[in-house]
């Protein structure tokens, strides 16, 4: 059993976890990665990267090899286990994973991808394995001469549906849409039309995977007549997109859309303080691995300021020898900026019987809600961490030195 | 520890004339989700040591195999037991269900 505490744990070792793994461990976090499986997530479906800077063509896993042995080089540590439950209500977070292990950090970037969506429709599960497919570089060998069905129209459909011709006999795409509409890029979508061993079933979808033993055929449904068809094949591969697997997060109330996808700001900030989420996890335009490691970047750099200002807080205000003035204050309400200068005079005057420490709640969100301010200029008068008053708005210095003595 | 591999040879040896209660999964070097799965097996494999063996067939190299089990893809976890084979288990399968289908058809 190793460390259980650290500044910062990443849940998912994908582009986006592992580059906010490089910058956590640089930053000199103590940063851990716990990912599922092999290290480098979905990106190790993809058989060849041409879009990552830097690299003219490399497969999803060799690129992935560098990201990760990057952060080992930064010190960040990995456990290959699967985060079961989370606790986010305290300031420090709580992770539980199946391997049992409880572990607590300061801030935690959720970053654990998506995996593909089932249709959940008979056949699918029982004869996975016996001609039910997901993954053309895996399993497209076994159809060697033989028809094989394509579910789907994005780029994974279309590409790898490419990819499965090399080996069977004829590839038969089941697209939603009308004749010539495909999700995919136009590039692939104008090679397929070309590949004389593609097919296409236009308006369509499947209801069912039949055979017994082995897949034998399958039953399309046209979504215009409404008429069900069967065709004989001896493969089915599933490309109909992607889902969060943001399941075991739910619990924690953290705000996602319908779909579980995780909203975020620009600093990659979730509704919950110090807990961000990052890369196909969150609600975005393109999911990538270059768009992946900027979402990790930023929120690595967010996550340690976030962590840096706890640690001041703890040692400036909450073990303070001194009584701590607490001044919540806006630098763009000027009202609260001259309250500021009286309320240091004040102090002062009285020959400094306080330490007056001041928090932009521009910026300091957390702080103010902790602290339940709404208004600015405000203060709260701590001991030890303690709250023992707050002070009654005034900008006359007798009044204010009335409350202070 | 990683799983000892088995060619046609062997594999003969080990299910059919030793009758061992065993599991073998059929993976190839290029599969993702096998990576996934494999590691599963390999921490798996203490708990059960002198009880069920466990092995590794890599269908590139040994196709026959495969066929003989007429697989459609990889990775597929196979069960034998008294030098028949019981069941398998396809796809992403995580350790539970592997401790389950073992408690089921090899340890019941």
């Amino acid at each position: 059993m190793g460390d259980v505490t650290y500044d910062l744990i990443i849940i998912g070792g994908g582009p986006a976890g592992l580059t906010a793994a490089i910058y956590g461990g640089r930053a000199k976090l103590r940063t851990l990665v716990i990912n599922k499986g092999t290290v480098g997530g979905l990106v190790n479906t993809t058989r060849e990267i041409v879009n990552y800077p830097g690299y003219g063509q490399i497969s999803g896993s060799d690129l992935m090899k560098d990201f990760k042995k990057h952060a080992d080089s930064f010190g960040v540590k990995f456990s290959r286990d699967e985060v079961v439950s989370v606790n986010f209500a305290q300031e420090d977070k709580i992770i539980c994973t199946k391997k049992g292990q409880e572990y607590t950090a300061k801030a935690v970037i959720v970053a654990c991808g998506s995996e593909p969506r089932l249709l959940n429709i008979p056949g699918e599960k029982r004869l996975q394995g016996s001609g039910v497919a997901y993954c053309a570089t895996c399993d497209a060998e076994f159809f060697e001469g033989e028809d094989v069905v394509v579910v789907g129209s994005g780029d994974q459909a279309i590409e790898e549906g490419m990819y499965i011709t090399k080996f069977a006999r004829k590839v038969t795409v089941i697209v939603l849409h009308d004749e010539g509409v495909l999700d995919c890029n136009k590039m692939s979508g104008e090679r397929a039309f070309q590949n004389r061993k593609m097919e296409f079933v236009w308006n369509s979808t499947i209801e069912e995977v039949l055979g017994e033993a082995n897949v034998e055929g399958v039953k399309i449904k046209n979504l215009k007549t409404g008429h069900s068809t069967e065709l004989p094949c001896q493969g089915v591969f599933f490309f109909v997109g992607m889902i969060p697997s943001t399941h075991f997060i739910k619990e924690s109330g953290i705000g996602m859309d319908r779909r579980g996808y995780i909203p975020v700001n620009d600093l990659m900030e979730t509704d919950l303080e110090g807990v961000y989420a990052v890369g196909d996890n969150r609600v975005k335009y393109l999911r990538q691995v270059v768009s992946a490691a900027g979402d990790g970047a930023t929120a690595a750099v967010v996550a340690e300021r976030y962590i840096e200002e706890l640690n001041a807080f703890s040692t400036s205000v909450l073990k303070s020898d001194k009584k701590v003035l607490l001044l919540f204050f806006n630098a763009l309400n000027n009202e609260s900026l001259e309250f500021s200068t009286l309320l240091e005079e004040t102090n002062q005057e009285l020959s400094e019987p306080y330490k007056v420490v001041k928090v932009d709640t521009a910026t300091k969100k957390n702080l103010a809600q902790k602290y339940d301010v709404k208004i600015v200029p405000s203060v709260v008068v701590l001991d030890r961490g303690r709250e023992i008053k707050r002070l009654d708005y005034s900008m006359e210095k007798e009044k204010l030195k009335a409350q202070l003595r | 520890m990683s799983l000892e591999q088995l060619n046609a040879n062997s594999f003969e040896k080990i299910i059919y004339d030793n009758e061992d209660s065993c599991l073998v999964i059929f993976s190839r070097k290029s599969c993702h989700v096998c990576k996934e799965v494999v590691p599963v097996l390999e921490e798996l494999q203490p708990q059960y040591r002198d009880r069920v063996g466990f092995y590794y067939v890599d269908v590139e190299e040994d196709k026959n195999l495969s066929q003989r089990f007429s697989l459609k893809g990889v990775p597929q976890i196979l069960f034998f037991k008294a030098g028949e084979y019981q069941a398998k288990l396809a796809g992403a399968v995580d350790e539970d269900e592997v401790i389950d289908k073992i408690a089921e058809v090899l340890e019941s």
